[in-house]
């Protein structure tokens, strides 16, 4: 390797190194490393550091470790050190496997950038904001695409003394990002939406040991509609437009959720026009499919495939859920109650979706009541009234309203409500012939 | 997250001008068609009249050979026994009437080059007449739509995939144009769109003259799809002309008394023709008369 090649490697050992080797000194031992034994640059970095680093910097812990720069983390070390100011810190008490445990978390940042980090093991450390530390054999994992630091329990922490770090502000509080609620996806963090409060309730929860109030409910705008939890009292009320500063999003199930904690801002807002019919949510599959999942959205598309677990089940009576030969997961051997289902395939031509539909609509759009399948599963056995209804349904276009979420087999959606597609068919062809006419 | 493939809605007319493919090269992947238009179609969801059925397997182990015809030509249905619901709701079905059908689409190239399309439904099922609508209305606004999308592109000589999903498009949609652009020697015969987008809109606004200046006329039909696509037998006997080839390639792929290589033998069959699915079929056949049997799982020899 020539050193051209090399001097990123150079200039990353002269910046761990930094008097305590001449540039000629680490040229040598690059060289020999290198290409004289052939070593992988990561063994020979760990060699030269350890080599030179020793004698001069006392705090070097392990020859195992690396030093990085915020910005170079990817998530994926095993031990790394890192000198980093103390941005944000907070001592907080959690449960782990049923044991309190104090932690401290955070954000540290250095020039290149930001992360949060976690104190696993604190026991006397005190970080102070705004102090520059160094992070020693810290281990790295990713959430959300983003970077944590971790100190376990080999992990430590020293002042670094006489080290001053300039943070760019701009690092600290990320630029908040407008954004319509259509486009919500999960693990968006710093954003800023504009909404009218459809509905708010408050619910008291027991958080880390902690009594706490969250209030929820949903948020609309003209693109569409989210849950939202706010982690404290903003006194949203009902029918209000509020312009939501610095909240978050999680998913659950694959539902994105608008997420208000302590940073999040609140003001008041001039009503803002087309907000959408909230009882209405019309997307096609593929949007559904790309943000992942969604409340009270509504399809439309033909029946493609009747699945399995279709027409007549049997429910535990204790927990509702569906029981196979009399036997509940959870329960054990009980007297099933009887049931209708639909597990329908739905496609409208862009995707295609999983569909449950529950007895009211399946009675509804097959005609077959629970009281005529549990005479039609009397004569011909239960299997039957599955192929009867797959019968009256397949290739029939539906629409159906209900909340999607997603899994490794894709999105689905739990039906609140199915009908008949009462798409007309003539006014739609006379708008497409007007279209097609007016092109040619 | 393995993705459920989509049916398509398209019509016959570019269904089987369709010429491009993108075959699968790994196991559970899944092959395209590209249409003309740009639709990466795997499956589709078709009707229209079910004009013929015959059965050219046996009375235990049907074979189906269907027809079915929308307002631009026919789709060619095949049903095997690995299609049972499709296969017990063909046989009760009764020509003609209103049907739709789910299932993934196969080809078949003849010995000049020449690409068959054919459709291998998982279900089909008679429908009503209204729901025959709703799907014209539904495959005459997707056609319709990727017309539209065709002539944007053709406008943008340099336009890559995210250029269009920039757009406004989707991923799959970008793929399919780029890709039917670039794979298809020529232009996509936009008139005779227009002209199944008119006979569509006929058939919906029959009351209205509708008349976007096209004849009417069906001519773009292909020719019928000879499964042995030899074309030189009569229908009827494919299957056993297919059993006899099989045969035939057995003995002579069988140099060393162990048997003929599975992979050897289905590259000789796909040249003449038999696909892999349809050579699975085949010498499950022929396993059943006891004419062959698999010495190992990479072996299959002639008794």
């Amino acid at each position: 390797m020539d050193r051209n090649e090399l001097t990123p490697t150079f200039e990353e050992l002269k910046r761990v190194l930094g008097d305590s080797i001449t540039d000629e000194q680490l040229w040598i031992e690059l060289d020999k490393y290198l290409n004289e034994y052939h070593t992988a640059i990561e063994t020979a970095k760990r060699g030269i550091i350890r080599k030179y680093g020793g004698s001069d910097t006392p705090t070097f812990v392990t020859g195992n470790s690396i030093v990085k720069k915020i910005s170079e983390l990817t998530g994926s070390e095993a031990s790394v050190d890192i000198t980093a100011k103390a941005v944000f810190v907070d001592r907080k008490d959690i449960t782990v496997k049923g044991q309190m445990k104090t932690i401290i978390s955070g954000i540290i940042g250095d020039e290149t950038g930001t992360a949060s980090f976690t104190v696993w093991e604190p026991g006397s450390v005190e970080l102070a904001k705004g102090s520059v530390y160094n992070f020693r054999n810290c281990y790295c994992k990713t959430w959300n695409d983003k970077v944590q630091i971790n100190i376990g329990s080999r992990g430590r922490i020293e002042p670094a003394e006489g080290v001053s770090m300039d943070l760019p502000d701009r690092q600290i509080s990320v630029v908040s990002q407008e954004c319509k609620i259509g486009s919500i996806k999960d693990g968006m963090g710093n954003v800023t939406v504009t909404g009218k409060i459809v509905s708010v309730e408050s619910r008291d929860i027991v958080a880390r040991g902690e009594q706490k109030t969250v209030f929820s409910g949903i948020i609309a705008d003209d693109t569409g509609k989210v849950q939202f939890s706010a982690w404290s009292d903003f006194s949203l009320k009902e029918g209000e437009t509020v312009c939501i500063k610095n909240a978050y999003i999680r998913s659950w199930k694959g539902i994105p959720q608008l997420n208000m904690g302590d940073r999040c801002e609140i003001s008041r807002v001039d009503e803002i026009a087309g907000i959408i019919d909230t009882s209405c949510n019309r997307k096609t599959v593929e949007e559904i499919s790309k943000i992942g999942g969604g409340l009270d959205i509504t399809l439309e598309g033909f029946i493609v495939d009747v699945r399995q677990g279709s027409g007549m089940i049997r429910r535990c009576p204790q927990c509702n859920r569906s029981i196979l030969n009399g036997v509940c997961t959870a329960h054990g051997e009980v007297t099933g109650v009887a049931d209708l289902r639909l597990k329908v395939i739905l496609d409208d031509g862009t995707g295609s979706i999983g569909a449950i539909i529950n007895r009211a609509d399946t009675e509804k759009l097959t005609g077959v009541t629970l009281q005529a399948a549990e005479g039609l599963a009397s004569i011909k056995g239960e299997g039957a009234v599955g192929r009867e209804m797959a019968s009256k349904i397949m290739m029939k276009k539906i629409e159906v309203t209900g909340n999607v979420m997603s899994d490794d087999y894709g999105p689905s959606i739990i039906v609140k409500s199915a009908k008949k597609s009462d798409t007309d068919v003539i006014a739609e062809a006379e708008a497409l012939l007007k279209e097609v006419e007016a092109s040619i | 997250m393995n993705a459920r493939e989509m049916a398509w809605r398209v019509f016959a007319s570019e269904l089987n001008s369709s010429t491009v493919e993108i075959k699968a090269t790994e196991e559970k992947m899944p092959s395209y068609v590209i249409s003309p238009l740009g639709a990466k179609i795997n499956k589709v969801l078709i009707a229209g009249v079910l004009t013929e059925k015959e059965n050219i397997g046996s009375e235990d182990e049907p074979m189906w050979k269907a027809r079915i015809q929308d307002v631009s030509g026919s789709f060619y249905v095949n049903v095997g026994k690995f299609q049972p619901e499709a296969s017990a709701s063909l046989s009760d079905l009764e020509t003609p009437c209103y049907v739709a059908a789910v299932g993934r689409v196969r080809t078949y190239s003849t010995d000049d080059g020449r690409v068959f399309l054919s459709v291998r439904p998982d279900r089909i099922m008679q429908i009503s007449e209204e729901t025959r609508k709703e799907w014209v209305l539904d495959t005459a606004k997707s056609t319709w739509s990727r017309l539209k999308n065709v002539k944007k592109v053709l406008g943008m000589p340099d336009a890559k995939e995210n250029d269009l999903i920039a757009m406004g498009m989707s991923p799959v949609e970008a793929f399919g144009i780029i890709y039917a652009l670039d794979n298809y020697g020529n232009m996509p015969d936009s008139a005779l769109y227009l002209k199944t987008i008119q006979a569509a809109l006929r058939v919906i606004l029959p009351d209205r003259d509708i008349d976007l200046g096209f004849p009417e006329d069906m001519s773009d039909e292909p020719d019928e799809i000879e499964m042995d696509m030899s074309g030189k037998t009569s229908e009827g006997n494919n299957s056993a002309q297919m059993e006899d080839l099989i045969l035939d390639l057995l003995a002579e792929l069988d140099t060393d008394g162990k048997g003929a290589p599975r992979d050897e033998l289905e590259r000789r069959a796909e040249a003449q023709g038999i696909s892999s699915i349809e050579l699975e079929e085949v010498s499950n056949i022929l396993m059943d008369k006891g004419l062959v049997y698999e010495p190992n799982l990479r072996y299959l020899k002639r008794i």
